[in-house]
């Protein structure tokens, strides 16, 4: 099955990146989603699905922000906190906590996130680069985007699926 | 152009084949040189790969085989005795036509092997052997009549007009469906009789067959011809009855996606069960539950025979791996000039295509080190009065759900002091380790890496590299090492690996609140024990397991589970082997037997120690897989914490007003609720509110409050009164907090179970709010003067 996404996803990216060149230029669609007080984004294509919280097992040996692993229709995947990731503390979930899972190749996970907020059509134009204080090759932030009055930090969907422990 | 591939692929695979049986052949013939029906195997062999890299226009590999296939002609009419000198050029000219084979699947072309030395070597072994090189070459010529003839083409096509081939081909057609209905004709014709007078006419119907065949294959010029026939008769008819097996060839990779797609509907069956034992409990006595019940047993009875059905179709013959070693020893004993005899039984028992391929090179090490260690020279041999033969043994048999292979020796065994010795000089164990090492422990010495009991590296072994790939090998097949040595009467080692991987049967234990699943492959026993056996020596836990003392680990230790719950008087220990090692596994609880499918868990959590990979179960949840051999590994560095038990801090907090006082309200019916709510309000407590067991557990996991009594209704939905004050007895903490049971429920019976289940009282509905407020005041001690 999971061959079957890769391919759909594949094609997906494909047709993003076609009209993308001809007339549809620049426009990313990201999804938005709040972890703590700050709002944060990925592109829309990197996500597999959206559900809401399920049991899931506790995995030994891994950092705290590694929950564990759920089942997820028959594929386990790995359960990662955005919030302690991000150093932020520990919460209960809540109604509107959500797992995102997302997809870069063949490497899947799920992240925990506080609320989601709404799917985003933003210009290149209105993205900036990541705070220069933040080592580039480090950091998990692709860029900054504005709109209207608000900001939104893009992540790295491979830096979010890479292992760092 | 693909066609061709086609072609290729075919003839590879074939030629492949019919190799690996030739090694095996050859040796056989050593001892045997005057078996015709083994030469004519061998020489078919030779000819069927010349016939076939001459269609293809692989000249190189149909020079050496031509003279290969010279040779053993020569050898098969009896003009040519094979002796060693012999079979080393024979053997050596396979190899060479092994690398071009591989050269040729690799490359597609046959260039780049040089084969005139070996081919002169053949030439000088056929002539050099009293036979003229005339004779030599009619030989030859008769060999090349004899190709044509039958079914494969020799002339030379290039130099042939479009024409000449075009005519060559259709003769050579027409022959070959000649040929082949003639055979048809002979076999349909051999069947028939062969079944209508069983053992009388036997003789007839290859009569019959001889005559039928006769024409495919013309008479030979030689003298020798007819004594070829007579044997040839045999193999055909041979031939008629192994037909009538059919076989497929399928891609390997097809097998897995199935077994994959097994491993899905496995798990599918188990949940299925599961749901069933859940609904059979709520609906009890209902009618469809019966229609269930069929249904549900015939789709697992259906899943398991299919799972069986689809392993067999990935099971091999042990003896593929076997086949090698034949020749293996013919060429070691040679090289170290001892006389070693292999003797192999059980290479039809058959194991997964995965675990044959893993299993070849623990093999070869095993038994290297067993013709270089274990069985003496000769001359050795004779002083000790042993026979001068030392013989070797490969046996493979089934053994429940595992696969053994033996490999015994007759040689000098092993001394335990020696190893010992040995392992102490390379600081591999200490002295104090030495005195009190057991047999096996001794034994076990030689699977550790840089471990040698050679005086000097030779080719053969001493570099202390190669048992310990024997034991890496084995573990990662789950697989177990048993080793028995007498000095002087020889050594055996005994592998016992499970049939198959992907699917296994699991045993699963709980700790605390988890669960995991332990291959039963590498479960020996459970024992129950109390708490009370557990000694502790030098910081780690042992205890006595009947002769022998086993070091033992807690697997929340492993895992860094929470404590939780409370340490019961009670352990389960799972006694864990793993090739030559042991240890003791303490779980709080044994759950069952299940059969469980292995999953990765991805990039991101892969080779997470200690964790082989996750299952999910047949409630849905995920289940992680223990890595035993890691386990163990682990179980060296865990510091013991199973006798110190955490003590519980008390958080009781001095109480000052009424409100400080917290109970829990657990009732379903939001009347009940309110009746309890109104009755205790005079006395200013905090009261908390759940409609359910679930719900009331889930408050108490938060730990957001700390109560000091609970209320529970007896019958709730989801979780009734019964099982949630068993729940909740299990934690450390609420050891001490009072249930009290309100319930319409007056039975004798349902008062016992109460008690059982841990409530301290016990209210029957209806009940005045005086007698409630006093009993919950009773409980929590309320000592507030209002």
């Amino acid at each position: 099955m999971s061959e079957k996404l890769q391919n759909i996803i594949n094609k997906q990216n494909q047709q993003q990146t076609a009209p993308d060149a001809s007339q549809l230029e620049d426009v990313v669609q990201l999804v938005g989603f709040v972890v703590g007080v700050e709002e944060y984004s990925v592109p829309i294509l990197s996500i597999q699905e959206i559900i809401k919280p399920i049991d899931w097992t506790r995995v030994p040996q891994t950092p705290g922000y590694v929950l564990g692993v759920f089942n997820l229709r028959g594929s386990v995947i790995p359960l990662i906190d955005l919030r302690q990731k991000f150093g932020l503390p520990e919460l209960k979930h809540s109604d509107d906590t959500r797992f995102i899972v997302i997809r870069n190749e063949d490497e899947v996970a799920g992240f925990v996130i506080d609320r989601l907020t709404e799917a985003i059509r933003l210009k290149k134009s209105s993205i900036g680069p990541a705070p220069e204080s933040i080592h580039a090759e480090e950091s998990m932030i692709e860029g900054v985007g504005k709109q209207d009055d608000r900001i939104l930090t893009i992540l790295k969907v491979d830096k979010l699926l890479k292992r760092d422990f | 152009m693909d066609e061709f591939e086609e072609i290729l692929q075919d003839f590879l695979v074939e030629s492949f084949e019919l190799i690996e049986q030739l090694d095996q052949d050859l040796v056989e013939l050593e001892t045997t040189p005057e078996d015709l029906e083994l030469l004519n195997r061998i020489f078919r062999v030779a000819h069927t790969v010349k016939g076939a890299s001459s269609f293809l226009n692989f000249d190189v590999l149909t020079h050496l085989t031509h003279h290969m296939e010279n040779i053993l002609n020569m050898a098969r009419h009896g003009d040519l005795k094979i002796n060693a000198g012999i079979m080393d050029v024979v053997l050596e000219s396979i190899d060479l036509m092994k690398s071009l084979l591989v050269t040729i699947r690799d490359t597609g072309a046959d260039q780049g092997i040089e084969v005139a030395e070996c081919v002169n070597r053949l030439d000088i072994a056929a002539g050099g052997s009293g036979v003229e090189a005339p004779a030599a070459e009619t030989a030859e010529v008769a060999v090349i009549e004899e190709a044509e003839s039958s079914d494969e083409e020799e002339p030379d096509y290039d130099s042939m007009s479009d024409k000449e081939v075009e005519d060559e081909i259709e003769r050579l057609l027409m022959e070959r469906q000649q040929s082949d209905k003639a055979k048809r004709d002979a076999k349909k014709k051999a069947e028939a009789e062969v079944e209508s007078a069983v053992g009388a006419s036997a003789e007839e119907a290859i009569v019959a067959v001889k005559s039928k065949v006769e024409p495919a294959s013309r008479p030979q010029k030689r003298p020798a011809a007819k004594k070829e026939d007579t044997a040839a008769v045999p193999t055909e008819t041979k031939r008629a009855a192994t037909t009538v097996e059919q076989t497929i060839r399928v891609d390997v990779k097809r097998l897995d996606h199935l077994m994959n797609l097994i491993g899905e509907l496995v798990l599918g069956k188990n949940r299925l069960i599961k749901i069933n034992d859940d609904v059979e409990e709520r609906y009890e006595g209902e009618e469809f539950l019966e229609e269930l019940n069929q249904v549900v047993s015939i789709v697992s009875l259906v899943t398991t025979d299919l799972q069986i059905a689809v392993m067999k179709t990935r099971m091999l013959p042990i003896g593929k791996v076997f086949n090698k070693f034949p020749r293996m020893i013919r060429d070691l004993s040679r090289e170290l000039d001892k006389k070693i005899e292999l003797e192999i039984s059980g290479e039809d028992t058959e194991l997964d295509k995965s675990i044959v391929e893993e299993i070849g090179d623990p093999l070869v090490h095993i038994i290297r080190n067993s013709c270089d260690h274990g069985v003496e020279s000769a001359e050795d041999r004779a002083t000790f009065g042993k026979p001068e033969m030392g013989i070797i043994g490969l046996k493979a048999y089934h053994e429940g759900n595992h696969i053994v292979v033996q490999i015994t020796d007759d040689g000098k065994g092993l001394d335990t002091d020696v190893l010992k010795n040995i392992a102490l000089d390379k600081g591999i164990i200490s002295e104090k380790d030495a005195d009190t090492m057991s047999e096996k422990e001794a034994f076990a010495l030689i699977f550790k890496p840089g471990f040698s009991t050679a005086a000097e590296v030779t080719s053969v072994s001493g570099r202390g590299v190669g048992m310990d790939v024997v034991k890496t090998n084995i573990e990662k097949l789950n697989g177990l090492i048993d080793i028995d040595s007498e000095i002087g009467k020889g050594t055996s080692i005994k592998l016992k690996i499970p049939l198959t991987l992907a699917i296994i049967q699991a045993l699963l234990v709980g700790v605390q609140e988890e669960y995991y699943a332990i291959p039963l492959a590498s479960v020996l026993e459970t024992v129950r024990i109390s708490t009370e056996e557990i000694y502790t020596v030098e910081n780690r836990s042992v205890m006595r397991l009947r002769e022998e003392v086993l070091s033992l680990v807690h697997i929340g230790d492993i895992f860094d589970v929470e404590r939780v719950f409370d340490a019961s008087e009670y352990a389960y220990v799972v006694v864990l082997g793993l090739a030559e090692s042991k240890i003791g596994l303490i779980v709080d609880s044994l759950v069952g037997q299940e059969e469980i499918v292995i999953k990765s868990m991805g990039e991101y959590l892969k080779g997470i120690e200690g964790i082989a990979g996750a299952t999910i179960r047949g409630d849905g949840g995920v289940t992680l897989i223990v890595d035993v051999a890691a386990l163990m590994h682990m179980a060296k560095s865990v510091k013991s914490t199973i006798s110190t038990q955490t003590d519980v801090k008390s958080s009781m907090q001095e109480k000052t007003k009424a409100s400080d006082y917290k109970v829990m309200i657990v009732d379903d019916s939001r009347t009940d609720r309110l009746i309890m709510q109104k009755s205790l309000e005079s006395m200013g407590i905090t009261l908390i509110e759940a409609s359910d067991g679930q719900e009331a557990l889930g408050i108490l996991k938060q730990g957001e409050h700390d109560f000091d009594a609970m209320l529970i209704d007896i019958e709730m939905p989801r979780m009734d009164g019964y099982s949630l004050a068993g729940e909740i007895k299990k934690y450390n903490k609420y050891k001490n907090l009072p249930l009290i049971a309100v319930t319409s429920r007056t039975g004798k019976s349902d008062r016992m179970r109460g008690v059982e289940s841990g409530m301290v009282e016990y209210i029957t509905k209806p009940y005045s709010p005086d007698y409630l407020m006093s009993v919950v005041k009773r409980n929590i001690k309320f000592n507030l003067e209002m």
